[in-house]
């Protein structure tokens, strides 16, 4: 049985009088990659910070590695942020070399292993040259890199493909997953609902420094509609979005940014009912096999205030 | 996991970067020597002032430009905890296991050795030039301004540093620094003795701590006398106690970071 890697329980933290995490409570087990979704200041932030011991919690008990977060368990530790964090006037091979010798790495090791991550991620060629002159992907790449080279038990990413093209992520995730000497742990936090379907073994929605809903992917589109209706609808009326939810029967309706999503059971007798309501407003229709991104929509969306325009 | 090796590792970096950035560099030492060109000749000549040696200014502003390029330095020098900071850079630094000392040591090191560096340049670069009296002797009067500028320049990196770990942005780290330390400049006989000046701004002089370090240059290169203003050993003793002090402080204030570095 695998242990845990993390463990939370009613973690509390709050920046002056706001509340950042009101109770937390999850575990991540040894080998898995856990994805942390939710809105804007939903806490997925301060919860890493906690974990990389930048901060400390002000209740409840959290521990990493079975220890609570301190500064030498970073040495079991990779981060990436979500920024760019990149001396622009170094060398992709002084940052990696700086990187491990603040890690304690022996010069020799740094070499070996800066020259295979480089090589592995598409950066052999460009070791001299200034991070000023690679682009947002390579630099995020090399972030990534950084984050590798000293082989760490526990990944702390927050959003690491921002950046990358499509075509580089499978070959960037498949080298995050990727452990010859035994499992690394991931924790991600992400808005990139359709990668967290993608690489995550579990999944937690937060919202207001709380987890929502938690499980495996599948756990979490279990309860779901079977197909998934988005609809480009600019401004649809409250009444219009009364009617969908009735129509939807127990699925969920949630409107934002101009989509307004929609679960069911039958898409096909749906949607001929759908443009009857609003002829003339409907601009495009998809239909899909409900994902992730609705299980997230029926857990966190609904909570969030209704925008102007319409209720979600 | 060597607290040193990463301190050492963090102080190459930063010593690399002000190498590598020639306009920091020439104008550093540049600045001071036009201070000593135009203003000491200027002084020297067109007001002659009596209470210095053969009126000589130049050789006079010496102690006080060195000085000066201590200040200006470690002004210059903590920019480079705002870069990285705004980078991003001091986030990566922090989630390394060391702790936050380990890495503002590292930086402030390199802090010292550059202001220490370029105010010892100053020195030499002013020695062929103007008539110093070096009554230790040379070697002895080299020695004794060299430590009086690691000393200083450790007080100024423990200042800048305490500063900068709460200050939010480089430009008011910059304007506190200038009002901080430009009347402690002016006030410190940099420009002028204070053995002449009225008893209330003497106070000044006496409570301020750049007073002891120009004291203490003077003393080993232009004075003729060994008793100075304050005397080599309460210099010393008053720049030792305080660059302990003040470089603890520094490094006792770390940055509050955060995962979202903010």
């Amino acid at each position: 049985m695998p242990t845990n890697v993390i463990a939370a329980n009613g973690v509390t933290f709050s920046y002056g009088e706001r509340r950042a995490l009101d109770g937390l409570t999850l575990v991540v087990p040894e080998g898995s990659t856990f994805g942390l979704l939710g809105p804007n200041g939903s806490g997925k932030s301060t919860f890493v910070s906690l974990l990389a011991a930048m901060e400390k919690p002000q209740g409840g008990a959290l521990s990493v590695f079975g220890e609570p977060p301190a500064a030498k368990l970073r040495a079991r530790v990779g981060t990436v942020f979500q920024e760019n964090a990149l001396d622009p006037l170094m060398s992709a091979n002084e940052i990696l070399r700086l990187a491990g010798r603040l890690f304690g790495l022996p010069a020799d090791f740094i070499r070996e292993r800066s020259t295979a991550l480089l090589r592995e991620l598409g950066l052999e060629g460009r070791e001299e040259e200034k991070i000023a002159r690679l682009s947002g992907g390579m630099r995020r790449r090399l972030e990534i890199c950084r984050a590798l080279l000293h082989n760490p038990d526990l990944l702390l990413l927050d959003e690491p493909t921002t950046g990358v093209d499509p075509d580089e992520r499978r070959a960037l995730w498949s080298t995050l997953l990727e452990r010859k000497d035994g499992a690394r742990t991931i924790l991600l936090a992400t808005n990139d609902l359709k990668e967290a379907d993608d690489v995550c073994d579990y999944v937690a929605f937060l919202q207001g420094g709380r987890v929502v809903a938690i499980g495996t992917p599948a756990e979490l589109k279990k309860g779901l509609k079977r197909e998934s209706v988005r609809v480009s609808w600019a401004s649809p009326s409250d009444a219009h979005l009364e009617t969908l939810a009735n129509w939807a029967d127990g699925g969920e309706v949630a409107a934002l940014d101009g989509t307004v999503h929609i679960t069911v059971d039958d898409a096909s007798s749906f949607v001929p009912r759908l443009f009857a309501l609003a002829p003339g407003e409907i601009r495009s229709i998809s239909i899909e096999t409900a994902s992730l991104e609705d299980a997230y929509f029926q857990h966190v969306s609904r909570r969030l205030p209704v925008p102007a325009g319409g209720p979600t | 996991m060597s607290a040193i090796g990463a301190a050492g590792a963090l102080f190459r970096r930063d010593i690399r970067a002000v190498a590598r950035s020639r306009s920091q560099l020439y104008s550093s030492m540049l600045t001071p020597l036009l201070f000593l060109v135009f203003l000491g000749n200027g002084v020297s000549e067109g007001l002659a002032p009596a209470n210095l040696r053969a009126g000589n200014f130049t050789a006079y502003l010496v102690a006080g430009v060195v000085v000066m390029t201590s200040v200006f330095s470690a002004t210059f020098s903590s920019a480079s905890y705002f870069t990285d900071r705004n980078s991003g850079v001091l986030r990566i630094l922090l989630s390394s296991p060391n702790s936050a000392r380990t890495v503002l040591f590292g930086k402030s090191l390199a802090g010292v050795c550059i202001g220490a560096v370029q105010a010892s340049a100053v020195l030499l670069m002013a020695s062929p030039f103007v008539e110093f009296e070096w009554q230790y002797g040379l070697l002895r009067g080299a020695a004794i301004a060299i430590c009086t500028i690691l000393l200083l320049n450790v007080m100024l990196a423990g200042v800048a540093q305490a500063l900068a770990s709460r200050v939010e942005t480089m430009q008011g780290f910059h304007l506190i620094m200038n009002l901080a330390l430009f009347p402690l400049l002016f006030f410190s006989g940099a420009f002028f003795p204070v053995e002449h000046l009225p008893f209330w701004l003497e106070i000044f002089a006496r409570v301020n701590p750049l007073s002891y370090a120009v004291d203490a240059l003077e003393l080993a290169a232009y004075a003729n006398g060994t008793a100075g203003f304050f005397g080599l050993a309460l210099d010393f003793a008053v720049l030792g106690a305080l660059a302990a002090a003040v470089y603890a402080l520094g490094l006792a204030r770390t940055p509050r970071l955060t995962w979202s570095g903010k």
